[in-house]
């Protein structure tokens, strides 16, 4: 249907829009990159004189789920390599192999396909204090799920928000050029932002859409407290755009935080609302409790113009509550109940499992 | 059609006007004689340093995860490289938790 579509209406304006776009990330990239160049080169100092390592890291989770009934378990591995090339330069690429395992409905074997995804593939180059300059396959920076909050071992429910889909589309990715970073506008005030560029590819697991888009955020150091929002424009099928906000509130104070995100399109509408808590400060049992994290979520989606098979065919809402238990920073068993409302589709998600997080380094590094 | 591309463009070219400032002063700093100072005071100001960076540490790396536990120096050198490109962390931010972290 989609690629329909697109050759009915997309090709020539869409080469014409992606040299245009070309030219402007390039002359944008020249022009951007000229007054701190001499600065880069002068402001070398001691703090360079580590020479960074390559890195072999990965997340790794199995869960099982149980919902509306079924089970589902779903072990999953996404290595993670890093490369940093000179002092500038780095290559980083994050992949994906998960099984969602069912039970078959005649035999009962439990039965599911490997699903091989390239998160993201890119070479970054840090042309200023200001700015990276990123080119490969990148993580759609739409909101701040989707790049930050989304490997398992960092996610504090292992369900995905209903509206994660929602302008990062079933890959969560782009193809293209980003340009990006982040910079201090004042004392206690940090500004970070991130334009891109994807074009169109259908190479499984290489798959992206053909879009533009752009995020800005603010970030206050002194409450914690950062805030800020996302556009994108799609460049094929229906040209549509999308919009969304975030937020997210961390208090020194306290072991707590709370993230909300919005999100808007043609395909849909919602939000997520998620706050944990870590019972670090707990007065009895402290020794125990330390290690215990409590989060809550609830969400809202609402149905678009154009249905999304990624979203949910009707209106739906859903609040989940999770307990994890941190054995090391890198070791954790999570767990969580939610219920899921939607007309005539009313349904409980449990959710039990582990995740582990670990890094190696590969090859030899020096101090220069 | 155009307006969204204003925006993109406004929003690139916002930050340069003051940041090549920026880049001045901090030139400026980079280029003051460190060696004037006193052994004493250069111990506060690594005391500082490193308050600094673990304030810094917990607010950045807080955004997102739990805190890690420290690598490594020459590890910490490329994590920290790929946080500051992933979670778009300042430069500056990325030096005192470097400097911080490998401690």
């Amino acid at each position: 249907m989609r690629s329909k579509f697109r050759k009915l209406q997309g090709p020539p304006k869409a080469a014409k829009h992606g040299k245009t776009l070309a030219r402007l990330v390039v002359v944008l990239a020249a022009f951007c990159l000229a007054p701190v160049l001499y600065a880069q080169q002068s402001s070398s100092d001691d703090t360079e004189t580590i020479s960074p390592v390559p890195i072999l890291s990965a997340g790794l989770a199995y869960n099982s789920f149980f919902q509306g009934g079924t089970q589902h378990v779903h072990p999953l591995v996404s290595p993670v390599v890093l490369i940093p090339l000179g002092q500038n330069w780095l290559v980083e690429s994050r992949d994906t192999f998960e099984i969602d395992l069912a039970p078959d409905p005649v035999t009962g074997n439990y039965k599911g396909a490997l699903q091989k995804e390239v998160d993201y593939l890119q070479l970054d180059y840090i042309a200023s204090p200001y700015m990276t300059v990123t080119v490969g396959r990148f993580l759609t920076p739409f909101g701040i799920f989707n790049e930050r909050l989304y490997p398992v071992w960092i996610r504090d429910l292992q369900t995905d928000p209903l509206i994660l889909p929602i302008a990062t589309g079933p890959s969560g990715a782009g193809t293209g050029a980003m340009l990006r970073g982040g910079f201090d506008a004042k004392p206690g005030i940090e500004i970070n932002y991130a334009a891109y560029f994807s074009t169109t590819s259908t190479d499984t697991p290489l798959d992206s859409q053909r879009m533009a888009g752009m995020r800005a955020g603010i970030f206050l150091p002194g409450p914690r407290l950062e805030f800020g929002g996302s556009f994108q424009h799609l460049l094929q099928d229906d040209r549509s755009n999308a919009f969304g906000f975030h937020a997210a509130w961390q208090p020194s104070a306290l072991p707590f935080d709370i993230r909300a995100e919005y999100a808007r399109s043609h395909t849909g509408s919602g939000y997520w609302v998620e706050s944990a808590y870590r019972l670090s400060q707990a007065p009895m049992w402290h020794s125990a409790l330390k290690h215990v994290q409590v989060v809550g979520r609830m969400q809202q989606y609402f149905t678009g113009v154009v249905p999304d098979d990624n979203l949910p065919p009707v209106n739906t809402h859903m609040f989940e509550f999770g307990l994890n238990y941190y054995f090391r920073d890198d070791l954790r068993f999570v767990s969580s109940y939610g219920r899921q409302f939607a007309p005539q589709t009313n349904m409980n998600v449990w959710n039990v499992g582990l995740t582990y997080r670990f890094a190696l380094p590969v090859g030899h590094g020096d101090i220069r | 059609m155009k307006s969204w591309r204003i925006a993109f463009l406004g929003l690139l070219l916002l930050p340069e006007g003051f940041l090549a400032a920026q880049n001045q002063t901090q030139i400026a700093s980079n280029n003051e004689p460190a060696s004037t100072a006193k052994p004493a005071v250069v111990q506060s100001d690594e005391d500082a340093l490193r308050a600094e960076g673990e304030k810094r540490f917990h607010a950045n790396c807080g955004r997102c995860h739990q805190a890690p536990h420290k690598f490594p120096p020459r590890m910490m050198a490329t994590i920290v490289r790929h946080m500051r490109v992933r979670a778009t962390i300042t430069d500056e931010d990325m030096r005192v938790i470097l400097h911080y972290m490998t401690q």
